[in-house]
């Protein structure tokens, strides 16, 4: 009885602690999250609803900064430059890092050397990024012209034409990213067991079909992942920009992020109506997250 | 002797002009009733070991340089020290915003703007007593005087003049004379006959300003605000347009650097890399960008005189420092802008990096500039050119940036052909008339 007795007061306790233990292990990560990211992302839908041009004394507006962002005919420009941006930028990137992701992985020569110029692009700070583009797109002495010119093709205006400054900055940011979003996908590919493949082949499937049918369904789940990352960088993107086109020209490369940081940073600051686009961007950027989320847990369900 | 004779009657017309600009502006200096800061022994001692930081941006390496040199004699004749934060001249109103914002100004800092900070800047006849504005030239202190209380609330630190600088080298190889006066149309028909001489990219260049783009306004009459803080585009409307498409046809033509104006977006950007790299004969700047010029070109270049249409001379500008209320130790803050605007430091800095002075007696004795002492003089002569009503502007120090980016934004919506010249006028009054009405909520 009494061992018995020991074992039902030792019980309870060890519970409380087995379940505890988990909570005090994430909490010096959770206390960084909560005070760096969740505090100030409050703290910005807070100042959303005030004016305020020096950030010391705020004024209570209520909505009328998301009332000026939606009846601002630049931001409407902005929306649609972003969403141009977006869909290009998901779709090339996805597609082209499908192909080097499966290209690299086959490789039998030289495999590390490959997989470090695909990655290297990554390991570049974005500003410097922009104003290497920068230099390699000028219409007059830029590299990129200069080839052009010498093989006929005339010496197009990538950082004046509006049209071909989206172009630019579409390339470079997928340029950026591409090694990224290749080295998650290989690492995907690598988890496809060979055996699969090789009766494939045995079956007589061909090598499209084996992409095909084989390794593009088995690859669906980090393909998702890739989809969910490159729409967050798409929607994100700004730092390149900034240094490659400033947003021009003519304001076709503002994307959602420089409009914020123009109205929180630029002369005439306007932190309200800069946090008021903060949280449009947190919206949608969470609205298209969660939607490739559940389509995806739906096409994987049927 | 001769020389120093012409600078002697340059540095008195400059005095005469400015303190002009000062009358014509109507903004009232202040009063001398109290002597001049003089650091105590128990300011120095108290001062031991405090730290002050120095917000700083500069235009050339020379100006680094000295600054730290400046700062080190300054740390050994206080005890304190001066922490050097050095931000690039592209960002420094929005690092500085932000710092404000975030309850982190520094304690002093080199500005261009200083009408921003007004509300966050300390009064420094507090510290220096009313004499001490009288140092200075009466009309480089309008953009750090408040409006409201008259108090002087930061220094003028150097006066900058705009104007043409050429490739001399690539003038002679065209055989064009290099200018000793020049109109508009002689100086874009010389850029156009270098250029092809030397098969250069472009004729002109100019910084991407609506500051630099003012003196060329101000050179065919046209002006956008008053002494009175009234909106006077519209009386000049004609010249304003026939001035812009000037200017923006060049770029149109490809005879200036388009990609850099335009793809640069709504950001500040300067051909001086395109000056330096030899692909123009013709570059639209100023005195602060000699330094760098004299340290990298490798070319001889001069600085020639603004060209004359109704009126000469070139448009004010000026570096500003600035103290902040919200330091620690506000006095030792004071007497370090006191430091580094003292006629020694002043002089060392002018001297070496071509810095107009901003000071009464430098400018009286004139700076012996050891090296491009000719363009200086041309800078000097220009500035004693300058109309009075080039200062009006400076009546509104709170709007000046918005006023001079809008215009400059303006002109690359020309440039595009997204709109036309007279469009961009209108919208400019337009601009003007918004930001005049703000100042009288």
């Amino acid at each position: 009885m009494k061992t018995k007795n020991k074992v039902n007061r030792r019980r309870p306790s060890q519970s409380w602690r087995r379940r505890l233990t988990p909570y005090v292990f994430i909490m010096p990560n959770m206390a960084i999250f909560i005070t760096f990211i969740i505090w100030p992302a409050l703290r910005g839908i807070y100042i959303s609803f005030f004016d305020s041009t020096d950030g010391r004394t705020f004024t209570f507006v209520g909505t009328a900064n998301y009332k000026a962002i939606i009846g601002d005919p630049t931001a409407i420009e902005v929306a649609r430059a972003t969403a141009t941006y977006v869909v290009f930028y998901v779709l090339i990137a996805t597609t082209l890092a499908m192909f080097f992701a499966i290209v690299v992985n086959e490789q039998k020569f030289a495999k590390g050397f490959f997989r470090a110029v695909l990655f290297l692009p990554v390991m570049l700070s974005p500003v410097v990024v922009g104003l290497i583009w920068n230099d390699v797109l000028d219409r007059k002495v830029g590299p990129l012209n200069a080839l052009l010119e010498a093989v006929g093709g005339g010496s197009p205006g990538w950082l004046i034409e509006p049209k071909l400054g989206m172009i630019a900055v579409i390339f470079v940011g997928v340029w950026v990213h591409l090694g990224f979003y290749s080295i998650i996908l290989l690492a995907g590919l690598q988890g496809i067991d060979r055996s699969l493949l090789e009766a494939a082949s045995m079956d007589g499937a061909t090598r499209g079909q084996i992409i095909r049918l084989i390794i593009l369904p088995l690859l669906k789940p980090t393909t998702l992942v890739i989809i969910i990352l490159a729409t967050i960088h798409g929607f994100q993107s700004f730092d390149f920009i900034y240094t490659l086109t400033g947003g021009g020209p003519f304001g076709a490369t503002t994307l959602i992020v420089q409009y914020i940081y123009d109205h929180a940073f630029q002369v005439p600051i306007q932190y309200g109506l800069g946090s008021a686009a903060g949280v449009i961007l947190f919206m949608v950027i969470f609205a298209f997250t969660a939607l490739n989320f559940l389509l995806g847990r739906k096409r994987d369900a049927i | 002797m001769k020389m120093q004779s012409l600078r002697s009657k340059i540095a008195i017309g400059l005095s005469v002009v400015l303190s002009a600009g000062l009358v014509a502006t109507g903004l009232p200096s202040a009063h001398a009733d109290t002597s001049g800061l003089q650091p105590t022994s128990a300011q120095l001692s108290a001062w031991k070991g405090k730290e002050i930081t120095y917000y700083f941006y500069n235009d050339s390496q020379a100006e680094l340089d000295i600054t730290k040199a400046q700062i080190a004699d300054f740390q050994k004749l206080t005890g304190a020290t001066v922490k050097l934060d050095v931000i690039p001249y592209t960002s420094l109103d929005t690092q500085l915003q932000a710092r404000i914002a975030a309850g982190n100004a520094p304690d002093v800092a080199r500005l261009n703007n200083p009408g921003l900070y007004q509300s966050v800047s300390l009064n420094l006849e507090t510290y220096m007593g009313r004499k001490y504005v009288d140092e200075f030239l009466k009309g480089s202190t309008f953009q750090v005087t408040d409006p409201k209380t008259k108090k002087l609330i930061g220094v003028p630190y150097d006066l900058s003049m705009n104007g043409p600088i050429i490739n001399v080298d690539q003038f002679k190889k065209a055989g064009v004379a290099v200018p000793t006066s020049w109109n508009w149309t002689q100086l874009i028909a010389a850029a156009k006959k270098v250029q092809a001489a030397n098969g250069t990219e472009y004729a002109f260049a100019m910084d991407k300003s609506g500051h630099r783009f003012s003196t060329i306004l101000s050179q065919f009459n046209s002006y956008m605000v008053d002494k009175n803080q009234r909106n006077v585009l519209p009386q000049s409307k004609t010249r304003a347009i026939k001035t812009l498409k000037l200017i923006t046809d060049l770029y149109k033509a490809d005879l200036a650097p388009k990609d850099l104006w335009i793809g640069s977006g709504t950001k500040y950007a300067s051909p001086v890399a395109v000056f330096v790299g030899q692909q123009v004969p013709v570059f639209f700047s100023g005195n602060f960008n000699l330094a760098t010029l004299d340290s990298t070109a490798k070319f001889n270049f001069q600085v020639v005189p603004n060209p004359k249409e109704i009126n000469g001379g070139g448009w004010p500008g000026g570096k500003f420092l600035t103290a902040f209320n919200s330091s620690k130790t506000p006095d030792l803050a004071a007497y370090f802008l006191h430091y580094l605007a003292d006629t020694a430091q002043m002089e060392q800095m002018d001297k070496g990096a071509f810095w107009l002075p901003t000071r009464k007696d430098l400018v009286a004795s004139g700076i012996k500039y050891p090296k491009r002492a000719a363009d200086m003089d041309v800078y000097l002569a220009d500035t004693g050119s300058t109309p009075a009503a080039a200062y009006g502007i400076q009546s509104v120090p709170t709007l000046t940036g918005l006023i001079y980016n809008y215009l400059r934004d303006l002109m690359t919506d020309v440039m595009g052909g997204k709109i036309t010249a007279a469009q961009a006028i209108d919208k400019q009054i337009a601009f003007i008339d918004a930001q005049l009405a703000t100042l009288k909520k």
